[in-house]
Protein backbone atom coordinates (compact mmCIF):
# COMPACT_ATOMS: atom_id res chain seq x y z
CA UNK A 1 0.00 0.00 0.00
CA UNK A 2 2.62 2.42 1.04
CA UNK A 3 4.73 1.23 -1.99
CA UNK A 4 2.01 1.60 -4.30
CA UNK A 5 1.31 5.35 -3.03
CA UNK A 6 5.38 5.82 -3.17
CA UNK A 7 5.01 4.71 -6.85
CA UNK A 8 1.95 7.07 -7.87
CA UNK A 9 3.64 9.92 -6.34
CA UNK A 10 7.14 8.92 -7.70
CA UNK A 11 4.89 9.04 -11.03
CA UNK A 12 3.18 12.27 -10.54
CA UNK A 13 6.57 13.88 -9.93
CA UNK A 14 8.41 12.51 -13.38
CA UNK A 15 5.11 13.79 -15.25
CA UNK A 16 4.57 17.40 -13.57
CA UNK A 17 8.38 17.36 -13.77
CA UNK A 18 8.54 16.76 -17.82
CA UNK A 19 5.88 19.03 -18.07
CA UNK A 20 7.95 22.30 -16.10
CA UNK A 21 10.86 21.06 -18.47
CA UNK A 22 8.83 22.52 -21.57
CA UNK A 23 7.81 25.26 -19.54
CA UNK A 24 11.26 26.52 -18.33
CA UNK A 25 12.83 25.40 -21.69
CA UNK A 26 10.87 28.30 -23.30
CA UNK A 27 11.82 30.53 -20.07
CA UNK A 28 15.15 29.99 -20.80
CA UNK A 29 15.18 30.74 -24.70
CA UNK A 30 13.18 34.05 -23.64
CA UNK A 31 16.05 35.10 -21.66
CA UNK A 32 18.07 34.33 -24.27
CA UNK A 33 16.43 36.53 -26.30
CA UNK A 34 16.35 39.17 -23.90
CA UNK A 35 19.89 38.61 -23.39
CA UNK A 36 20.73 39.45 -27.00
CA UNK A 37 18.68 42.54 -27.13
CA UNK A 38 19.49 44.37 -23.93
CA UNK A 39 23.28 43.28 -22.47
CA UNK A 40 26.27 45.03 -23.68
CA UNK A 41 28.64 41.80 -24.06
CA UNK A 42 32.22 40.77 -25.94
CA UNK A 43 32.32 37.54 -26.99
CA UNK A 44 34.88 35.23 -29.15
CA UNK A 45 33.61 32.11 -30.42
CA UNK A 46 34.40 29.51 -32.85
CA UNK A 47 32.34 28.19 -36.09
CA UNK A 48 33.53 24.12 -35.96
CA UNK A 49 31.92 22.72 -39.81
CA UNK A 50 34.11 20.93 -42.50
CA UNK A 51 36.45 19.96 -39.92
CA UNK A 52 37.75 23.75 -40.20
CA UNK A 53 36.96 26.01 -37.16
CA UNK A 54 36.49 29.77 -37.79
CA UNK A 55 37.26 32.45 -35.17
CA UNK A 56 35.00 35.24 -34.83
CA UNK A 57 34.44 38.36 -32.69
CA UNK A 58 30.60 39.61 -31.49
CA UNK A 59 30.09 42.35 -29.51
CA UNK A 60 26.82 44.18 -28.65
CA UNK A 61 26.11 46.93 -26.77
CA UNK A 62 23.18 49.65 -26.48
CA UNK A 63 24.14 53.07 -27.34
CA UNK A 64 23.15 56.53 -26.97
CA UNK A 65 19.27 56.80 -27.41
CA UNK A 66 18.87 53.08 -26.77
CA UNK A 67 20.72 52.25 -30.40
CA UNK A 68 21.68 48.81 -30.24
CA UNK A 69 25.39 48.83 -31.50
CA UNK A 70 26.55 44.88 -32.74
CA UNK A 71 29.85 43.78 -34.46
CA UNK A 72 30.54 40.29 -36.64
CA UNK A 73 33.97 40.16 -37.62
CA UNK A 74 35.36 37.05 -39.09
CA UNK A 75 38.96 36.82 -37.90
CA UNK A 76 40.86 34.42 -40.15
CA UNK A 77 41.34 34.95 -44.16
CA UNK A 78 39.92 37.95 -46.15
CA UNK A 79 37.84 40.45 -43.72
CA UNK A 80 33.96 39.69 -43.33
CA UNK A 81 32.18 41.89 -40.84
CA UNK A 82 28.47 42.83 -39.88
CA UNK A 83 28.31 46.18 -38.49
CA UNK A 84 25.07 47.91 -37.00
CA UNK A 85 23.61 50.56 -35.95
CA UNK A 86 19.80 50.60 -34.84
CA UNK A 87 18.45 49.46 -38.24
CA UNK A 88 21.54 50.19 -40.22
CA UNK A 89 23.51 46.66 -41.15
CA UNK A 90 26.56 47.16 -43.18
CA UNK A 91 28.57 44.22 -44.71
CA UNK A 92 31.83 44.02 -45.59
CA UNK A 93 32.99 41.59 -47.46
CA UNK A 94 35.65 40.41 -49.64
CA UNK A 95 33.79 39.82 -52.96
CA UNK A 96 32.12 43.26 -52.90
CA UNK A 97 32.15 46.74 -51.35
CA UNK A 98 30.98 47.78 -48.68
CA UNK A 99 26.71 47.72 -48.48
CA UNK A 100 24.33 48.84 -45.98
CA UNK A 101 20.76 47.50 -45.93
CA UNK A 102 17.71 48.48 -43.31
CA UNK A 103 17.12 45.23 -41.08
CA UNK A 104 16.07 44.66 -37.91
CA UNK A 105 19.26 41.92 -37.63
CA UNK A 106 22.62 41.22 -38.36
CA UNK A 107 23.15 38.23 -39.99
CA UNK A 108 26.30 36.40 -38.88
CA UNK A 109 26.38 32.66 -37.90
CA UNK A 110 23.85 32.58 -35.27
CA UNK A 111 20.48 32.83 -36.21
CA UNK A 112 18.54 35.73 -35.86
CA UNK A 113 15.33 33.83 -34.70
CA UNK A 114 16.99 34.20 -30.51
CA UNK A 115 16.81 37.48 -30.02
CA UNK A 116 13.14 37.96 -31.92
CA UNK A 117 10.33 35.98 -30.53
CA UNK A 118 11.25 32.22 -29.76
CA UNK A 119 7.35 31.34 -29.66
CA UNK A 120 7.44 31.64 -33.47
CA UNK A 121 9.18 28.26 -33.77
CA UNK A 122 6.64 26.42 -31.74
CA UNK A 123 4.81 24.99 -34.71
CA UNK A 124 7.64 23.09 -35.91
CA UNK A 125 10.20 22.60 -33.25
CA UNK A 126 9.88 21.37 -29.52
CA UNK A 127 12.02 22.89 -26.55
CA UNK A 128 13.30 20.43 -24.00
CA UNK A 129 15.51 21.65 -20.74
CA UNK A 130 17.83 19.02 -20.58
CA UNK A 131 20.29 19.13 -17.44
CA UNK A 132 22.84 21.45 -16.71
CA UNK A 133 27.28 21.18 -17.37
CA UNK A 134 29.78 23.01 -18.02
CA UNK A 135 30.82 25.02 -20.27
CA UNK A 136 33.15 27.75 -20.70
CA UNK A 137 34.23 27.24 -17.03
CA UNK A 138 30.16 28.09 -16.36
CA UNK A 139 27.15 26.23 -15.23
CA UNK A 140 25.44 26.16 -18.77
CA UNK A 141 21.42 24.95 -18.94
CA UNK A 142 21.05 22.78 -22.37
CA UNK A 143 18.22 23.54 -23.97
CA UNK A 144 17.03 21.22 -27.18
CA UNK A 145 15.13 22.81 -29.89
CA UNK A 146 14.02 19.45 -31.26
CA UNK A 147 12.54 19.41 -34.79
CA UNK A 148 8.99 18.07 -34.40
CA UNK A 149 9.31 16.08 -38.45
CA UNK A 150 12.63 14.45 -40.27
CA UNK A 151 12.59 17.43 -42.54
CA UNK A 152 14.93 19.36 -40.51
CA UNK A 153 17.71 19.27 -38.01
CA UNK A 154 17.49 20.17 -34.28
CA UNK A 155 19.17 22.90 -32.52
CA UNK A 156 21.04 22.61 -29.12
CA UNK A 157 21.72 25.31 -26.65
CA UNK A 158 23.87 25.75 -23.96
CA UNK A 159 23.29 29.01 -22.06
CA UNK A 160 24.98 30.42 -19.34
CA UNK A 161 23.33 29.94 -15.77
CA UNK A 162 24.06 34.14 -14.82
CA UNK A 163 23.66 36.03 -17.75
CA UNK A 164 21.64 33.96 -19.94
CA UNK A 165 23.65 34.08 -22.83
CA UNK A 166 24.52 31.69 -25.47
CA UNK A 167 27.54 29.41 -24.30
CA UNK A 168 27.78 26.61 -27.13
CA UNK A 169 25.18 25.48 -30.12
CA UNK A 170 25.16 22.07 -32.07
CA UNK A 171 23.79 21.29 -34.97
CA UNK A 172 22.31 17.73 -35.19
CA UNK A 173 20.84 15.40 -37.37
CA UNK A 174 17.42 13.37 -36.26
CA UNK A 175 19.71 10.48 -36.24
CA UNK A 176 22.02 12.53 -33.42
CA UNK A 177 24.68 13.08 -35.99
CA UNK A 178 26.76 16.42 -35.62
CA UNK A 179 27.01 18.77 -38.36
CA UNK A 180 27.51 21.84 -37.29
CA UNK A 181 28.54 23.52 -33.89
CA UNK A 182 29.54 27.05 -32.28
CA UNK A 183 31.73 26.85 -29.20
CA UNK A 184 32.14 30.29 -27.48
CA UNK A 185 35.78 30.80 -26.01
CA UNK A 186 35.06 33.88 -24.58
CA UNK A 187 32.38 36.14 -23.20
CA UNK A 188 32.42 39.61 -21.05
CA UNK A 189 29.14 41.04 -19.76
CA UNK A 190 29.40 44.37 -18.49
CA UNK A 191 27.27 47.76 -17.85
CA UNK A 192 29.74 49.80 -20.28
CA UNK A 193 30.40 49.73 -23.97
CA UNK A 194 33.24 48.51 -24.99
CA UNK A 195 35.71 50.68 -27.02
CA UNK A 196 35.11 48.94 -30.66
CA UNK A 197 31.00 49.53 -30.09
CA UNK A 198 32.93 53.40 -28.83
CA UNK A 199 34.03 53.52 -32.31
CA UNK A 200 31.60 52.26 -34.17
CA UNK A 201 29.11 54.65 -32.75
CA UNK A 202 31.15 57.45 -33.87
CA UNK A 203 31.32 55.96 -37.51
CA UNK A 204 29.16 56.73 -40.31
CA UNK A 205 27.89 53.68 -42.07
CA UNK A 206 27.41 53.70 -45.55
CA UNK A 207 23.53 54.71 -46.98
CA UNK A 208 21.18 52.04 -46.64
CA UNK A 209 21.48 51.15 -50.79
CA UNK A 210 17.51 50.38 -52.87
CA UNK A 211 16.87 47.31 -53.62
CA UNK A 212 16.69 47.00 -57.68
CA UNK A 213 15.41 43.79 -57.57
CA UNK A 214 11.68 43.44 -58.99
CA UNK A 215 10.39 42.14 -55.86
CA UNK A 216 7.45 39.27 -55.78
CA UNK A 217 7.36 38.76 -59.49
CA UNK A 218 4.99 36.38 -60.95
CA UNK A 219 7.13 33.36 -61.69
CA UNK A 220 6.76 30.68 -63.75
CA UNK A 221 7.72 27.81 -61.44
CA UNK A 222 6.12 27.09 -58.12
CA UNK A 223 6.77 24.53 -55.45
CA UNK A 224 4.61 22.20 -54.59
CA UNK A 225 5.99 20.32 -51.17
CA UNK A 226 7.73 22.34 -48.76
CA UNK A 227 8.12 21.23 -44.61
CA UNK A 228 5.10 22.09 -42.40
CA UNK A 229 5.98 25.48 -40.67
CA UNK A 230 7.74 27.03 -43.78
CA UNK A 231 6.52 29.92 -45.56
CA UNK A 232 7.41 32.40 -48.16
CA UNK A 233 9.93 35.16 -47.56
CA UNK A 234 9.98 36.47 -50.65
CA UNK A 235 10.47 35.22 -54.34
CA UNK A 236 11.77 37.51 -57.21
CA UNK A 237 14.24 36.63 -60.38
CA UNK A 238 17.66 37.68 -60.33
CA UNK A 239 20.72 36.82 -61.99
CA UNK A 240 23.08 33.91 -60.70
CA UNK A 241 26.40 34.86 -60.60
CA UNK A 242 28.86 32.06 -61.39
CA UNK A 243 32.67 32.10 -61.52
CA UNK A 244 32.61 32.70 -65.25
CA UNK A 245 30.33 35.67 -65.94
CA UNK A 246 29.76 33.94 -69.14
CA UNK A 247 27.67 31.28 -67.47
CA UNK A 248 25.43 33.96 -65.47
CA UNK A 249 22.06 32.68 -65.51
CA UNK A 250 18.56 34.28 -65.09
CA UNK A 251 16.67 32.15 -61.88
CA UNK A 252 13.29 32.34 -60.66
CA UNK A 253 13.84 32.70 -56.95
CA UNK A 254 12.38 31.98 -53.65
CA UNK A 255 13.11 32.13 -50.19
CA UNK A 256 11.74 30.35 -47.45
CA UNK A 257 11.69 30.29 -43.89
CA UNK A 258 10.52 28.09 -40.82
CA UNK A 259 11.87 30.97 -38.15
CA UNK A 260 14.92 29.19 -37.63
CA UNK A 261 16.28 28.12 -40.49
CA UNK A 262 15.98 29.56 -44.57
CA UNK A 263 15.51 27.63 -47.94
CA UNK A 264 16.08 28.67 -51.19
CA UNK A 265 14.67 27.38 -54.44
CA UNK A 266 15.89 28.00 -57.83
CA UNK A 267 14.62 27.15 -61.15
CA UNK A 268 15.55 27.75 -64.24
CA UNK A 269 15.51 25.72 -67.99
CA UNK A 270 18.46 24.35 -69.33
CA UNK A 271 19.94 22.76 -72.40
CA UNK A 272 20.65 19.95 -71.31
CA UNK A 273 17.09 17.17 -70.37
CA UNK A 274 18.44 15.32 -67.69
CA UNK A 275 21.53 15.85 -64.60
CA UNK A 276 22.34 13.63 -61.85
CA UNK A 277 21.34 15.12 -58.64
CA UNK A 278 24.35 16.49 -56.56
CA UNK A 279 24.67 17.80 -53.87
CA UNK A 280 27.58 19.33 -51.23
CA UNK A 281 27.06 20.38 -47.45
CA UNK A 282 28.73 23.27 -45.82
CA UNK A 283 28.19 21.98 -42.19
CA UNK A 284 24.75 22.00 -42.18
CA UNK A 285 23.73 23.72 -45.06
CA UNK A 286 22.72 21.43 -48.04
CA UNK A 287 23.41 22.53 -51.22
CA UNK A 288 21.48 20.34 -54.33
CA UNK A 289 21.23 20.82 -57.61
CA UNK A 290 19.45 18.31 -60.58
CA UNK A 291 18.02 19.25 -63.56
CA UNK A 292 14.81 16.91 -64.74
CA UNK A 293 13.08 17.00 -67.83
CA UNK A 294 14.83 20.26 -69.14
CA UNK A 295 14.47 22.29 -65.82
CA UNK A 296 17.45 22.79 -63.24
CA UNK A 297 16.72 23.15 -60.16
CA UNK A 298 19.07 24.24 -57.20
CA UNK A 299 17.67 23.93 -53.23
CA UNK A 300 19.81 25.38 -50.63
CA UNK A 301 19.42 25.62 -47.12
CA UNK A 302 20.35 23.94 -43.54
CA UNK A 303 18.05 20.75 -44.24
CA UNK A 304 18.59 17.40 -44.43
CA UNK A 305 19.65 16.03 -48.45
CA UNK A 306 16.15 14.25 -48.28
CA UNK A 307 13.90 17.63 -48.04
CA UNK A 308 15.89 19.10 -50.12
CA UNK A 309 15.65 16.64 -52.77
CA UNK A 310 11.82 16.34 -51.96
CA UNK A 311 11.19 20.31 -52.35
CA UNK A 312 13.44 20.06 -55.64
CA UNK A 313 10.95 17.20 -57.10
CA UNK A 314 8.39 19.34 -56.49
CA UNK A 315 9.17 22.10 -58.84
CA UNK A 316 5.97 22.58 -61.39
CA UNK A 317 5.21 25.44 -63.84
CA UNK A 318 2.62 27.46 -62.12
CA UNK A 319 0.61 27.21 -65.67
CA UNK A 320 -0.30 23.24 -64.62
CA UNK A 321 -1.68 24.61 -61.29
CA UNK A 322 -3.99 27.14 -63.00
CA UNK A 323 -5.43 24.48 -65.38
CA UNK A 324 -5.23 21.97 -62.93
CA UNK A 325 -7.20 24.34 -59.94
CA UNK A 326 -8.09 27.55 -60.59
CA UNK A 327 -9.69 27.85 -56.90
CA UNK A 328 -6.27 26.41 -55.55
CA UNK A 329 -4.20 28.82 -57.69
CA UNK A 330 -6.68 32.06 -56.67
CA UNK A 331 -5.89 30.82 -53.14
CA UNK A 332 -2.01 30.76 -53.41
CA UNK A 333 -2.28 34.36 -54.99
CA UNK A 334 -3.55 35.62 -51.70
CA UNK B 1 43.05 -30.09 35.58
CA UNK B 2 42.66 -26.22 34.61
CA UNK B 3 45.91 -26.15 34.11
CA UNK B 4 47.12 -29.02 32.27
CA UNK B 5 43.82 -27.94 29.82
CA UNK B 6 45.41 -24.40 29.46
CA UNK B 7 48.36 -26.05 28.85
CA UNK B 8 47.32 -28.01 26.14
CA UNK B 9 45.35 -25.12 25.12
CA UNK B 10 48.95 -23.10 25.10
CA UNK B 11 50.70 -25.89 23.12
CA UNK B 12 47.90 -25.67 20.49
CA UNK B 13 48.39 -22.51 20.15
CA UNK B 14 52.03 -22.97 19.53
CA UNK B 15 51.21 -25.54 17.21
CA UNK B 16 52.17 -28.84 18.27
CA UNK B 17 50.02 -30.86 20.52
CA UNK B 18 51.39 -31.74 24.12
CA UNK B 19 50.86 -35.95 23.10
CA UNK B 20 51.52 -37.75 20.39
CA UNK B 21 47.79 -39.11 20.25
CA UNK B 22 45.75 -36.87 17.84
CA UNK B 23 42.48 -37.90 19.21
CA UNK B 24 43.34 -35.49 22.36
CA UNK B 25 43.84 -32.61 20.86
CA UNK B 26 40.42 -32.87 18.58
CA UNK B 27 38.82 -33.72 22.25
CA UNK B 28 40.41 -30.26 23.70
CA UNK B 29 39.15 -28.46 20.56
CA UNK B 30 35.46 -30.00 21.23
CA UNK B 31 35.75 -29.03 24.82
CA UNK B 32 37.36 -25.36 24.35
CA UNK B 33 33.73 -24.82 21.91
CA UNK B 34 31.95 -25.87 24.63
CA UNK B 35 33.91 -23.84 27.68
CA UNK B 36 33.23 -20.32 27.63
CA UNK B 37 36.75 -20.04 30.18
CA UNK B 38 38.76 -22.05 28.00
CA UNK B 39 37.85 -20.81 24.80
CA UNK B 40 38.87 -16.93 26.00
CA UNK B 41 42.10 -18.76 27.58
CA UNK B 42 42.76 -19.69 23.88
CA UNK B 43 42.09 -16.40 22.80
CA UNK B 44 44.21 -14.96 25.33
CA UNK B 45 47.07 -17.00 24.14
CA UNK B 46 46.54 -15.96 20.33
CA UNK B 47 46.66 -12.40 21.84
CA UNK B 48 49.83 -12.58 23.62
CA UNK B 49 51.56 -14.20 20.59
CA UNK B 50 50.59 -11.47 18.73
CA UNK B 51 51.98 -8.97 20.86
CA UNK B 52 55.27 -11.28 21.43
CA UNK B 53 55.49 -11.41 17.82
CA UNK B 54 54.85 -7.85 17.40
CA UNK B 55 51.83 -8.47 14.75
CA UNK B 56 49.00 -6.23 16.94
CA UNK B 57 47.16 -3.90 14.69
CA UNK B 58 47.40 -0.60 15.46
CA UNK B 59 44.13 0.08 17.23
CA UNK B 60 43.49 -3.24 19.21
CA UNK B 61 39.77 -4.41 19.00
CA UNK B 62 39.61 -7.04 21.63
CA UNK B 63 36.29 -7.72 21.48
CA UNK B 64 35.07 -7.71 18.41
CA UNK B 65 32.79 -10.98 18.03
CA UNK B 66 30.80 -10.10 20.99
CA UNK B 67 29.99 -6.65 19.80
CA UNK B 68 29.08 -7.71 16.60
CA UNK B 69 27.15 -10.56 18.05
CA UNK B 70 25.46 -7.88 20.49
CA UNK B 71 24.37 -5.81 17.82
CA UNK B 72 22.80 -8.13 16.15
CA UNK B 73 20.64 -9.68 18.81
CA UNK B 74 19.97 -5.97 19.43
CA UNK B 75 18.87 -5.33 15.80
CA UNK B 76 15.35 -4.57 15.13
CA UNK B 77 14.04 -7.20 12.83
CA UNK B 78 12.42 -5.74 9.88
CA UNK B 79 9.71 -6.87 7.51
CA UNK B 80 9.44 -9.82 10.25
CA UNK B 81 6.21 -11.40 10.91
CA UNK B 82 7.19 -13.29 14.24
CA UNK B 83 7.88 -10.18 16.11
CA UNK B 84 4.04 -8.61 15.97
CA UNK B 85 2.43 -12.16 15.50
CA UNK B 86 4.34 -13.55 18.79
CA UNK B 87 3.36 -10.05 20.85
CA UNK B 88 -0.27 -11.09 19.15
CA UNK B 89 0.02 -14.54 20.44
CA UNK B 90 0.77 -13.06 23.65
CA UNK B 91 -2.02 -10.75 24.05
CA UNK B 92 -4.61 -13.66 22.90
CA UNK B 93 -2.96 -15.50 25.54
CA UNK B 94 -3.64 -13.80 28.05
CA UNK B 95 -6.88 -12.65 26.82
CA UNK B 96 -7.73 -16.11 26.95
CA UNK B 97 -6.03 -16.68 30.54
CA UNK B 98 -8.09 -13.74 31.93
CA UNK B 99 -11.83 -15.17 30.44
CA UNK B 100 -10.73 -19.01 32.26
CA UNK B 101 -9.25 -17.49 35.43
CA UNK B 102 -11.66 -19.99 37.32
CA UNK B 103 -10.99 -22.56 35.65
CA UNK B 104 -7.47 -25.05 36.64
CA UNK B 105 -4.12 -24.36 35.29
CA UNK B 106 -3.86 -27.43 33.63
CA UNK B 107 -6.96 -26.40 30.92
CA UNK B 108 -5.62 -22.93 30.30
CA UNK B 109 -1.87 -24.35 29.47
CA UNK B 110 -3.60 -26.71 27.01
CA UNK B 111 -5.87 -23.83 25.73
CA UNK B 112 -3.46 -21.22 25.18
CA UNK B 113 -1.62 -24.02 23.30
CA UNK B 114 -4.33 -24.50 21.48
CA UNK B 115 -4.81 -20.92 20.65
CA UNK B 116 -1.25 -21.30 19.73
CA UNK B 117 -1.32 -23.77 17.45
CA UNK B 118 -4.19 -21.93 15.38
CA UNK B 119 -1.95 -18.82 15.67
CA UNK B 120 1.34 -20.64 14.63
CA UNK B 121 -0.79 -21.69 11.55
CA UNK B 122 -2.58 -18.09 11.36
CA UNK B 123 1.04 -17.15 11.44
CA UNK B 124 2.67 -19.63 8.63
CA UNK B 125 -0.03 -17.94 6.33
CA UNK B 126 0.93 -14.36 7.14
CA UNK B 127 4.54 -15.36 6.48
CA UNK B 128 3.59 -16.82 3.42
CA UNK B 129 2.29 -13.87 2.75
CA UNK B 130 4.65 -11.53 3.99
CA UNK B 131 7.50 -13.56 2.20
CA UNK B 132 5.56 -13.17 -0.92
CA UNK B 133 4.83 -9.32 -0.53
CA UNK B 134 7.98 -8.89 0.31
CA UNK B 135 9.85 -9.57 -2.84
CA UNK B 136 7.30 -7.64 -4.80
CA UNK B 137 7.84 -4.41 -2.75
CA UNK B 138 11.87 -5.34 -3.56
CA UNK B 139 11.19 -5.47 -6.68
CA UNK B 140 9.13 -2.15 -6.85
CA UNK B 141 12.10 -0.82 -5.56
CA UNK B 142 14.43 -1.91 -7.51
CA UNK B 143 12.33 -0.68 -10.55
CA UNK B 144 12.19 2.86 -9.80
CA UNK B 145 15.61 2.85 -8.65
CA UNK B 146 16.28 1.03 -12.62
CA UNK B 147 13.59 3.47 -13.52
CA UNK B 148 15.54 6.87 -11.83
CA UNK B 149 18.88 5.32 -13.48
CA UNK B 150 18.05 4.78 -16.33
CA UNK B 151 17.09 8.71 -16.98
CA UNK B 152 20.29 9.85 -15.59
CA UNK B 153 21.83 7.39 -17.47
CA UNK B 154 20.11 9.01 -20.52
CA UNK B 155 21.07 12.38 -19.47
CA UNK B 156 24.69 11.16 -18.79
CA UNK B 157 24.84 9.57 -22.13
CA UNK B 158 23.62 12.69 -24.16
CA UNK B 159 26.08 15.06 -22.01
CA UNK B 160 28.86 12.69 -23.45
CA UNK B 161 27.78 12.69 -26.63
CA UNK B 162 28.41 16.69 -27.41
CA UNK B 163 31.23 16.43 -24.50
CA UNK B 164 33.07 14.70 -26.90
CA UNK B 165 32.57 16.25 -30.31
CA UNK B 166 33.49 19.66 -28.32
CA UNK B 167 37.33 18.35 -28.11
CA UNK B 168 37.57 18.80 -31.29
CA UNK B 169 37.46 22.56 -30.70
CA UNK B 170 39.90 22.32 -28.71
CA UNK B 171 42.52 20.64 -29.93
CA UNK B 172 41.26 21.75 -33.71
CA UNK B 173 44.23 24.68 -34.49
CA UNK B 174 42.27 27.73 -35.62
CA UNK B 175 44.32 28.17 -38.75
CA UNK B 176 41.98 27.22 -41.30
CA UNK B 177 39.26 29.54 -42.83
CA UNK B 178 36.39 28.63 -45.27
CA UNK B 179 37.79 28.83 -48.04
CA UNK B 180 35.05 29.59 -51.11
CA UNK B 181 35.50 26.40 -52.29
CA UNK B 182 36.13 24.37 -49.50
CA UNK B 183 33.49 21.68 -48.86
CA UNK B 184 32.71 18.40 -50.26
CA UNK B 185 31.12 17.76 -53.24
CA UNK B 186 29.37 14.03 -53.79
CA UNK B 187 28.05 13.09 -56.93
CA UNK B 188 24.44 10.90 -56.02
CA UNK B 189 25.71 8.88 -59.09
CA UNK B 190 29.00 8.29 -60.72
CA UNK B 191 28.61 9.75 -64.73
CA UNK B 192 30.98 8.49 -66.96
CA UNK B 193 31.23 5.20 -65.77
CA UNK B 194 30.14 3.59 -68.98
CA UNK B 195 32.28 5.83 -70.94
CA UNK B 196 35.33 5.45 -68.86
CA UNK B 197 35.38 1.96 -70.36
CA UNK B 198 36.42 3.06 -73.55
CA UNK B 199 38.45 5.89 -73.42
CA UNK B 200 42.21 6.09 -71.90
CA UNK B 201 42.40 6.33 -67.88
CA UNK B 202 44.20 9.60 -67.97
CA UNK B 203 41.63 11.80 -70.19
CA UNK B 204 38.45 10.30 -68.15
CA UNK B 205 40.45 11.92 -64.96
CA UNK B 206 40.93 14.70 -66.46
CA UNK B 207 37.76 15.17 -67.33
CA UNK B 208 36.23 13.91 -63.69
CA UNK B 209 38.11 16.47 -62.44
CA UNK B 210 37.20 19.58 -65.06
CA UNK B 211 33.58 18.08 -64.18
CA UNK B 212 34.15 18.69 -60.75
CA UNK B 213 35.02 22.03 -61.09
CA UNK B 214 32.44 22.67 -63.02
CA UNK B 215 30.04 21.23 -60.41
CA UNK B 216 31.85 22.58 -57.76
CA UNK B 217 31.50 25.97 -59.13
CA UNK B 218 27.61 25.71 -59.91
CA UNK B 219 27.02 24.65 -56.02
CA UNK B 220 29.92 27.61 -54.84
CA UNK B 221 27.32 29.85 -56.64
CA UNK B 222 23.95 28.81 -55.62
CA UNK B 223 25.25 28.26 -52.01
CA UNK B 224 26.86 32.45 -52.58
CA UNK B 225 23.60 33.20 -53.71
CA UNK B 226 21.68 31.83 -50.94
CA UNK B 227 23.93 33.54 -48.06
CA UNK B 228 23.21 36.83 -50.08
CA UNK B 229 19.71 36.33 -50.15
CA UNK B 230 19.01 35.28 -46.72
CA UNK B 231 20.56 38.94 -45.69
CA UNK B 232 18.57 41.00 -48.52
CA UNK B 233 15.81 38.81 -47.08
CA UNK B 234 15.40 40.84 -44.15
CA UNK B 235 15.00 43.18 -46.10
CA UNK B 236 11.74 42.54 -47.66
CA UNK B 237 9.81 41.42 -44.60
Amino acid sequence: MKLSVLLFLLLSFNVSAIATDKESAKLWLERLSQSLRQLNFTTSFVVVKNNQAEPYHWLHGIGENDQELEIFTRLNGPRRDVLRQGEIVSYIEPEQDAYSLISPDARGPIPTIFRDDISRLEESYRFISVGRSRVLGRVAQLVRIVAKDKYRFSYWLWLDQNTGLLLKMAILTRQGKLLEQIQFTHIEVSDQLSENLVELQLTKLPDAMQLNQTLNKDLSWQVDWLPQGFSILKSNQHNLYSHNRSDNKAVDFMLFSDGLTEVSVYVNPSNENFRAPEYASDGATMVFNHILQGVEVGVVGDIPLATAKKIAESIIPVSVINIKDDSQSSVRAK
Amino acid sequence: MSEIKSESVSSLVDNYSPSTDDSVSTHLVDNMLKDEHLSSTWQNYHLIGDVLRDEVPQSLQLDLSKTISAAIAQEATILSPNSSTQAFSKILAESTASSLDESNTGQKVTQTRNTNRVINAANRFKSKISTLVKPMGQVAIAASAAALMIVGVQQNVTDNDLVTPSQVVQTMPLTGYANPVSFNVQSAEPRYSSQSKQKPQQATNEQNAAQRVVQQRRLQALLSDHNKQVKLGSNIQ
